[in-house]
């Protein structure tokens, strides 16, 4: 129990441990101080009122971009599509904030949210439905569909939605109405606080409901749910839609809390969909785990500028950090889905023993 | 006498729990060792660690005198010990030759990389033909039944040439036929000078074929015969500690008030390639009624239960229980009208083994308001209901909360048959309800098919051991190629005349045995 704990927790920390190494090296190499320049990126991003909210701040989309992952890879499925459905939500929650007239902050904010998640459910729906029922591999599709979606949606902000008045494709900026407001002078809005509520949500379907169990065992073993009455085909479907809507609602928020109109690089780059995956990896799939490692990995984007700032360290540096985790990170995912390593390591000692026995 | 293998205070402790405690174990040179013990005694667990798959806790094993230390499969293979695990280790979708040369691919002279399979092919044929086996290299191993899978698995490790062959209950697995064949297989083996060790809880076999007993009780050695100074009635006392039942009591007991619970009616179901495996069965089960169903495994039995249990579509034919139509109902569906399911591939469709003994135990009930009283699971209802059903079936365990994956497999059957009978169903469909259970067990488990049909309820039982059939049920239909080609009465039937409509003699008014 204890020991497998640690191999999990070892499996999320040695990929950033090796790639806060190699990034150390690296600054060695340029003659920095690395020890400092770390000090100065977790220190202020974690441990000043000011960066801590900002992290926060910016922690919010990723933990509803992480966990949307992290439910489908519990069930063994791969929706890579949260960056298209999370556009798609940060999209339509632009269009209802800038074109439906609302009295209510609140209603108009809650009405974006909802097209928002049904935004995110219908784009999920289609690879979901081919992955229950014709058994095509959903991580495939939804991977494609995130380039229609991006193309569809560049088309419609640059032609029918788009807002003459900028110089930039872009669309209307939401009404007030729809903007949430800042928390005391720190940038933290309410939406932080509905992504934690959703966390809190989250963490008690999977440890305490049917639900939670239906995803671990199908995850597990689709056979056994299957013969033991969970419906899987049927939970497939319905992981996805869950999935396509929590992106669906990240978007919505990234929308109404930070970017207030659609541009052409709304989700940032990488996009906060791709760097949900990497939280939902890092997190090892438990929600707990998606909090934490949405928060750390926040950190580490809003400590490039200070790095920038703060010392003569090109704040690229953090992107090769970035790129490090999401590198080692992959190996372990390859690993996981497809086990070329310890497929390649039965066949040697196979093989091996076939050699002993000859001599 | 020479010992081949053997083991110094061998001991195997998972954390607190000690599996095996100072083994002692011996085998001679070209003997047959049978082991035998409860489940749960450590059986399996003793086998692992002379095949380099599970490292001692402490203690030593010896190779022909001399001290060796496994630290791997591969290490024991090298070094002529090889090993068939209880539960088979195939990969489906590669063909006979492929799983046989998994690993020891014979590759292209002139181009390394490209395997070379008409050698591979050749060389396979001529091992089957060398042990006398009946297989098709190319077919794929998903098609195979279980026994010819096993039969794989010693092909495997007789091409890399071992001198010790450790099987871990072979026989639990086999049809009563397959059994005898690989009985002669195994003595076969022993004459080609091969040392066999055999974990069984058969003990019909162990007199027919071992030279000499060993006998585990709770992680310790409690015994060891020669074989021919020992009888069954003996060991299953050792084993035990008390003397055990080695027939069933059924009193055939009739219910009052009988009703229909179950009627089937020309069922008909295509496989995936449109072969028909079950061909127009009809049949029904009344209240306070086992309906057994013998058969020479791969006769539509298995397919029969799939449909039965919502695992398959019909194409024709109906169900109808307790009057109400359940043609083709999904699973969840069933469960919730009453039906128990004790499925025939424990680990595939019974049990997950790595979701823990609690998430195990209300596998199947996860929607009833026993376990989410307020709808949401309650942790210690469902802890107390998985140690009462722990408590009720002596399932040995290690670890309370952790995963299926350490129960033995005689314990993971008793498992799923005791939440199966928790939920005291209507219907209990059983398909090989004691493959791989221990003679007290049996014994058990038998004792709670009979008070539940004494109490009303109404049993289907698949079994390809057909003294269990024809001693536990009361009206017993024949399966050949899909269809019921007869139904008999067990009270006044003899093992032969079931055993000549099992291969496809005409009905029972007509055979004259
Ligand atoms: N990996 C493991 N972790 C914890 N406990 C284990 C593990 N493997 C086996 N055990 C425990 O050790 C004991 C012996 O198991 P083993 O599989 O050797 O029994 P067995 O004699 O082969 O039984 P069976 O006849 O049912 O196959 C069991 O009580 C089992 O629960
Ligand atoms: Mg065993």
């Amino acid at each position: 129990m204890n020991r497998f704990n640690l191999v999990k927790l070892a499996n999320s920390l040695l990929p950033v441990a090796f790639a806060l190494l190699i990034g150390a090296g690296i600054m060695v190499g340029m003659g920095h101080n690395p020890l400092e320049a770390y000090g100065i990126m977790f220190g202020r991003s974690l441990f000043t009122v000011r960066g801590l909210t900002n992290t926060l701040h910016m922690a919010s989309p990723l933990i509803l971009a992480g966990l949307a992952i992290a439910v489908t890879f519990r069930a063994n499925l791969f929706n890579m599509g949260v960056e298209g459905q999370l556009l798609f939500g940060g999209f339509m929650a632009g269009i209802v904030g800038a074109y439906i007239q609302m009295s209510s902050p609140l209603l108009h904010k809650l009405l974006a949210f909802l097209a928002a998640a049904a935004a995110g459910m219908l784009f999920a729906l289609l690879p979901a439905l081919l992955r229950a029922f014709l058994r095509v591999d959903e991580m495939v599709v939804t991977l494609t569909l995130n380039y229609v979606m991006m193309t569809i949606l560049e088309y419609l902000a640059s032609g029918p939605f788009r807002n003459q008045g900028a110089g930039y494709v872009s669309t209307n900026t939401i009404r007030e109405t729809a903007m949430f407001s800042r928390i005391g002078n720190t940038r933290l809005t309410p939406f932080f606080i509905i992504s934690v509520i959703i966390f809190l949500l989250m963490w008690f379907l999977q440890k305490k409901t049917r639900f939670g169990y239906t995803v671990e065992a199908i995850g597990k073993n689709p056979q056994f749910s299957e013969a033991t009455g969970l419906r899987v085909r049927r939970n497939i479907v319905k992981l996805m839609l869950i999935s396509g809507a929590l992106a669906g609602i990240a978007g919505a928020g990234h929308m109404m809390s930070h970017e207030f109109n659609y541009t052409l690089s709304f989700s940032g780059n990488p996009g906060i969909g791709w760097d949900g995956m990497l939280i939902s990896l890092l997190g090892g799939h438990s929600p707990l785990g998606v909090l934490i490692a949405a928060v750390f990995y926040s950190s580490l984007k809003t400590g490039a500028d200070n790095i920038n700032l703060y010392t003569g360290i090109p704040k690229e540096i953090v992107a090769i950090i970035q790129g490090l985790i999401i590198l080692f990170l992959s190996i372990q995912l390859i690993e996981q889905r497809f086990g070329p390593v310890k497929r390649w390591r039965a066949k040697r000692q196979m093989k091996e023993a076939e050699r002993g026995s000859v001599e | 006498m020479e010992s081949m293998l053997s083991t110094k205070d061998l001991t195997k402790q998972f954390g607190d729990f000690t599996a095996n405690d100072k083994i002692n174990f011996s085998v001679r040179e070209g003997e047959i060792k049978a082991i035998v013990g409860e489940n749960g005694a450590g059986k399996t667990t003793l086998m692992n660690m002379l095949y380099g798959d599970l490292e001692p806790t402490s203690g030593a094993v010896f190779l022909r005198g001399k001290h060796v230390r496994f630290n791997s499969p591969r290490d024991a293979i090298a070094n002529g010990i090889g090993m068939v695990h209880q539960h088979f280790m195939l990969v489906p979708s590669f063909s006979v030759y492929e799983n046989i040369l998994l690993g020891a691919e014979i590759v292209n002279e002139r181009i390394p990389f490209l395997v070379n399979s008409k050698e591979e092919k050749q060389r396979c044929r001529e091992l089957i033909e060398k042990y006398g086996y009946d297989l098709d290299v190319n077919e794929k191993v998903a098609n195979l039944s279980v026994g010819e899978q096993q039969k794989i698995e010693i092909l495997k490790m007789l091409y890399r040439d071992v001198d010790i062959l450790i099987l871990d209950e072979p026989t639990s697995v086999l049809t009563p036929q397959e059994v005898d064949e690989f009985l002669i297989q195994l003595k076969k083996l022993k004459a080609k000078g091969k040392t066999i060790i055999i974990i069984t809880h058969k003990l019909r076999e162990v007199m027919d074929v071992s030279d000499s007993v060993m006998v585990m009780k709770q992680g310790q050695v409690i015994g060891n015969v020669e074989t021919d100074e020992t009888s069954e009635a003996e060991l299953a006392q050792m084993m035990v500690g008390r003397k055990v039942l080695l027939t069933v009591q059924n009193d055939h007991k009739s219910v009052d008030g009988r009703t229909v619970m179950l009627n089937v009616n020309g069922l008909t179901t295509n496989d995936a390639a449109g072969k028909t495996v079950v061909n127009n069965v009809s049949f029904h089960i009344e209240t306070g009624e086992i309906y057994g169903i013998a058969g020479v495994e791969g006769n539509g039995q298995s397919e029969l239960v799939k449909l039965l249990s919502g695992m398959m579509e019909s194409t024709s034919g109906s169900v109808v229980f307790e009057g109400q139509d359940i043609t083709n109902w999904w699973v969840n569906d069933l469960r919730s009208k009453g039906i128990g399911i004790v499925p025939e591939d424990r680990f595939a469709e019974g049990l997950c083994k790595e979701m823990t003994l609690c998430a195990n135990s209300i596998a199947g009930s996860t929607a009833s308001k026993d376990f989410s009283p307020r709808g949401v699971f309650s942790t210690k209802r469902i802890r107390d209901h998985c140690q009462t059903l722990i408590d009720e079936y002596r399932i040995r365990i290690a670890d309370f909360d952790g995963n299926v994956s350490q129960l033995s497999g005689g314990n993971a059957q008793k498992l799923i048959i005791a939440r199966e009978m928790f939920k005291s169903p209507k219907l209990l469909i059983a398909c090989q309800p004691t493959r791989g259970v221990d003679i007290g067990a049996i014994e058990f488990i038998h004792r709670q098919i009979i008070d539940f049909r004494d109490k009303g309820g109404a049993v289907l039982l698949v079994s390809s051991e057909l003294s269990e059939v024809l001693s536990l049920a009361d009206r017993v239909g024949v399966m050949y190629k899909g269809g019921i080609i007869g139904e008999v009465d067990p009270q006044q039937t003899t093992e032969t005349e079931v055993g000549l409509l099992m291969a496809g003699a005409a009905p029972r008014t007509e055979a004259t045995a």
